[in-house]
């Protein structure tokens, strides 16, 4: 608990420093130190020996050679690396992963398997909203997060949970209406269609 | 007999071709390649915006476990490059200067390269950065662009002419001398003459730029990169490593964004010598704030307009005056000098026009290719400028425009024909459209307590193509597969736009087949035709119309050959709906059975249905935009919201709407960023950038777009394929001006006077010039 407090103060103090590294929060605060952190990825649980204070974007990347789960800023701010997880949408490169145990991490290769998120995916194909592609897979895990809590939502809200994912080629045009797209086909499905 | 092409997709929107591996995570871009031995890579930047290396001392950091190689200006060739050029033979001092080094004694900006470190993982390498001790001895830096162009000024490089930071020359050149020109204005019944900055900014791109390079005991040199021109990579490439270009291959991987950010070589050739040095696979990928500080950005820019004109709102004659801030280095410093001088003439018309400008050294960071490439500039500053004539003349600004802008079918004042200049049909249209006048009126009057709405237009003009500028050609091979299936090898590279979508859509269309038997297979330099890279807004016009003539080789080919098989001359066939017909009988054959009679020879000569084709670009034809714009300010904080866009383009036949309108909605994302947020702040007593990072650098979110609208003024270009002209840089050349006029109007009628206007300065604009209209 204590750990988790002074590490969250630590982070925060980072991540107004523009300081993130790809490969451990909190650097040059632990020596190396070991800790195993159970979680369930993609469904399927996983036990992990973690050496160093790793982010949950290394561990994705570099341990499980998940790299749908992209490395855009290392800061926060571009949401390139955002995961599920416990359905919440937050940047990878930013949580410890320690923080992740006991929880259920969902990336985008795990989407694909969803039955009913994958339909987000077939939407933003159908709504040409992919172009370089870098941000799509954070993009998809932003509206599923907000899809997961909110049905039908409005375009204000789909814009509200997108802010965090950078866009530079889109003008987030077609990924709005590609979420827009994703709700009334999820709605469809749930009325039996 | 009627025949069926129910494949003829152009002006249809199929999906982008690579999207479902895209949105399921199974894209690989360079940074998700993993090779077995792969070393990471970590740059020692310069933290001193000018000095000399008097000693580098490695032995920490080689001492350090996981550390394999260590490289700087001391043990790397000292050979000079310019890391933007285009032919092989591109190495005119006056346009293409020579100013790189992979290592230079001599750094120039915060963020040059001093040394690299190759490591077993990144953070290894990253550590042994910070045991890298470097002795400098300080020299005079000059970071302002007005510093620099200034008369004795502290000399940023070495390379500066004449002992002044003059990058390359002056371009200077227009329909009659310049003292004429300067007369003309004079001598006309009425001046203006205006001074607009614009700041330096950064493509923004989402994927951070990556390399990978091994070099085997064969001595071949393999470069993956998301490079936006991989032939002139590998002729720089090749030339620092000391191979031939046969044993250097330049792969382009999935492009994440570049926007003009991944034209020049940046630091491939560090991969590459630490590769040559380990025999490993050494791969760098840079952070963000490495991003921001050591790759590309655009040319910050001080253009002063001069016109003379009639009370009648008619323009007389206008002279163009443009310094370019290229950092420390040339790059395309010179090149984008005169990519903007050709914009100055094919856009308005008037009997006398002069176009001077240059670009200059500071000891800021690179420089180079962006989206618009000297464009954007030229096109903020004389829109504002355009509307400030309109209201000293009281004239409304689209009038203004029509009565000035360019007409189809004429010639330009340097008696260059304008071939389809819609700008004046995009700017009509797109009045009527956003309702202009209603709206105009309209904003004044509902502007009320602390919020003031304006509403603002701009035009904008882009090439497609290098053409008549440079030389333009690019080359295509297909080979039919034996099932009748198509195989497309091509230079030209898909950032992400959708090129190799369209690229398959006009082949289809060309041969009548179904998309998905088309495969279009990208850059290479082992394997594809050379091209000139993704630049110059001419993917779809270049590209577009080699792919069509090479479609209609194979399509002679196999009409050839079915005619042998069939015995009746070849004018008996057409092509439709996947396979060869008889008109008169409606007999088909399939493609099949032709390519396997022509595998094996069985009825004429034996051989493949392929070709090879290059295209050479001869017509200069320009894509054109009006844009218009809303915004809301709150007079309180300065805050500005835009509330509307709409975009009309004239871009030629549309092969790909959905994609072409995504290309819009993109530029107009970066068009926002650039007139009102978007600013690389350089610290004026460090040379350092302020705000390297995403949370520091303000690019537009999702929540703070507009309402985007896109119209397109289709008529076929004669040149074009199936009519079609370029879009990606017209996509975002006319937002910022549109935004900065809509700002003026609500204000008043201020004069703005650089970008981006941020909420302290309207808030500055408040307290000079307001006045309740």
């Amino acid at each position: 608990m204590l750990l988790g407090v002074v590490l969250s103060l630590y982070h925060f103090f980072l991540y107004i420093q523009d300081d993130f590294d790809y490969t451990v929060c909190c650097k040059g605060m632990y020596m190396e130190y070991r800790e195993t952190v159970s979680f369930v990825l993609n469904g399927i649980e996983r036990k992990l020996e973690t050496k160093r204070a790793w982010t949950l974007l290394y561990v994705l990347r570099e341990v499980y050679q998940l790299t749908g789960t992209k490395y855009g800023c290392g800061t926060g701010d571009c949401g390139a690396c955002r995961v599920l997880i416990d359905n919440v949408a937050v940047n990878a490169c930013s949580v410890p992963i320690h923080k992740v145990d006991g929880k259920t991490v969902l990336t985008i290769e795990g989407v694909a398997g969803d039955p009913q998120l994958s339909i987000i995916q077939q939407a933003f194909v159908e709504a040409h909203a992919i172009q370089c592609g870098f941000c799509t897979p954070g993009m998809v895990i932003s509206a599923a997060g907000l899809l997961l809590h909110i049905s039908e939502p409005t375009e204000k809200e789909i814009r509200e949970a997108l802010k965090d994912n950078l866009c530079r080629c889109t003008g987030y045009v077609h990924i709005i209406e590609a979420v827009k797209l994703a709700s009334n086909k999820m709605k469809e499905v749930e009325d039996g269609h | 007999m009627g025949i069926d092409n129910s494949h003829d997709t152009v002006g249809c929107s199929p999906y982008n071709r690579e999207s479902w591996d895209k949105v399921t995570g199974n894209t690989q871009y360079i940074d998700d390649l993993r090779f077995k031995g792969m070393l990471h890579a970590a740059l020692l930047l310069s933290p001193h915006a000018h000095a000399r290396i008097k000693s580098i001392d490695v032995s920490d950091a080689l001492a350090l476990d996981g550390v394999h190689a260590v490289i700087h200006c001391f043990t790397t060739p000292n050979i000079l490059y310019n890391s933007a050029i285009r032919f092989y033979s591109d190495i005119d001092p006056s346009e293409m200067p020579c100013t790189e080094r992979v290592f230079d004694q001599e750094v120039k900006f915060v963020g040059d390269r001093v040394a690299a470190v190759a490591a077993e993982s990144e953070e290894t390498a990253r550590t042994a950065v910070k045991l890298i001790h470097v002795e400098y001895e300080l020299l005079p830096s000059v970071y302002s662009l007005d510093e620099a162009v200034a008369d004795a000024a502290v000399q940023a490089t070495p390379f500066g002419i004449s002992k002044t930071n003059l990058c390359g020359g002056w371009v200077a050149y227009g329909n009659q001398d310049e003292a004429s020109v300067l007369q003309t204005i004079k001598q006309s019944p009425l001046q203006s003459v205006s001074t607009f900055r614009t700041s330096r900014v950064h493509h923004g791109y989402l994927e951070p730029v990556a390399h990978v390079a091994h070099y085997t005991p064969s001595k071949k040199l393999t470069l993956w990169t998301s490079s936006q021109s991989v032939f002139s990579f590998r002729d720089v490439l090749a030339q620092l490593v000391g191979l031939p270009q046969n044993a250097v291959r330049i792969i382009k991987t999935v492009s994440g964004g570049a926007f003009g950010g991944k034209l020049e070589v940046m630091h491939e050739p560090v991969v590459a010598l630490l590769s040559m040095q380990t025999m490993r696979p050494v791969k760098i990928r840079l952070n963000r704030k490495e991003v921001f500080s050591s790759t590309r950005t655009r040319h910050e820019a001080i253009i002063t307009l001069s016109s003379g004109y009639a009370s009648n709102g008619r323009l007389i004659a206008q002279h163009v005056y443009s310094l370019l801030n290229t950092g420390a280095y040339a790059g395309s410093g010179p090149n984008t000098v005169g990519a903007q001088s050709g914009k100055t003439f094919v856009q308005y018309d008037a009997e006398a026009m002069y176009y001077r400008g240059a670009c200059f050294y500071t000891n800021t960071p690179i420089a180079g290719a962006m989206r618009g490439y000297g464009c954007p500039q030229l096109m903020v500053a004389r829109e504002v400028h355009m509307d400030g004539i309109a209201r000293k003349l009281g004239i409304d600004p689209v009038q203004f425009r029509l009565q000035n802008l360019l007409l189809p079918d004429a010639k330009n004042c340097m008696g260059k024909p304008t071939h389809q200049a819609l700008g004046r049909v995009c700017l009509e249209e797109g009045a009527k459209q956003f309702c202009w006048e209603e709206r105009r009126k309209q904003a004044i009057a509902k502007s009320s307590g602390t919020t003031r709405y304006g509403i603002g237009v701009g035009t904008a003009v882009h090439g497609s193509g290098w053409y008549s500028v440079y030389q333009d050609m690019t080359s295509v091979t297909m080979m039919m597969n034996n099932d009748g299936s198509l195989q497309i090898l091509t230079g030209i590279h898909d950032l992400g736009t959708g090129a190799k979508t369209v690229l398959a859509q006009i082949a289809a269309q060309t041969l009548h087949i179904p998309l998905d038997t088309i495969e279009v297979i990208e850059v290479d330099t082992a394997v594809s035709p050379l091209d000139l890279g993704a630049q110059a807004s001419r993917s779809t016009y270049v590209g577009g119309n080699c792919v069509l003539e090479c479609a209609q080789q194979i399509k002679e080919q196999l009409l050839e050959e079915a005619s042998l098989m069939v015995g009746i001359d070849e004018q008996q066939f057409a092509l439709g709906d996947g396979d060869v017909i008889e008109m008169v009988s409606g007999k088909r054959i399939s493609f099949a059975s032709i390519i396997d009679s022509a595998q094996k020879g069985l009825h004429g000569k034996q051989r493949q249905i392929a070709a090879v084709h290059s295209y050479a670009s001869h017509t200069s034809v320009y894509s054109y935009s009006a844009v218009f714009a809303e915004v809301a300010i709150d007079v309180e904080s300065g805050a500005i919201k835009v509330m509307e866009i709409l975009c009309v383009h004239n871009s030629g036949t549309i092969i790909n709407p959905a994609q072409c309108e995504g290309q819009v909605h993109g530029g107009v994302q970066m068009g926002l960023g650039y007139a009102l947020s978007e600013e690389m702040e350089i610290d004026l007593e460090t040379g350092r950038i302020k705000n390297p990072s995403f949370k520091g650098y303000h690019m537009f979110r999702s929540h703070q777009m507009p309402k985007i609208s896109v119209t397109f003024i289709q008529g076929a270009e004669p040149s074009g394929p199936y009519g079609a002209k370029g879009i990606g840089e017209c996509a975002t050349d006319g937002v910022a001006g549109a935004v900065v006029n809509a700002v003026a109007h609500a204000l008043g009628g201020v004069s703005i006077d650089h970008i981006p206007v941020h909420a302290t300065y309207v808030k500055e604009l408040l307290t000079q010039n307001y006045r309740v209209q």
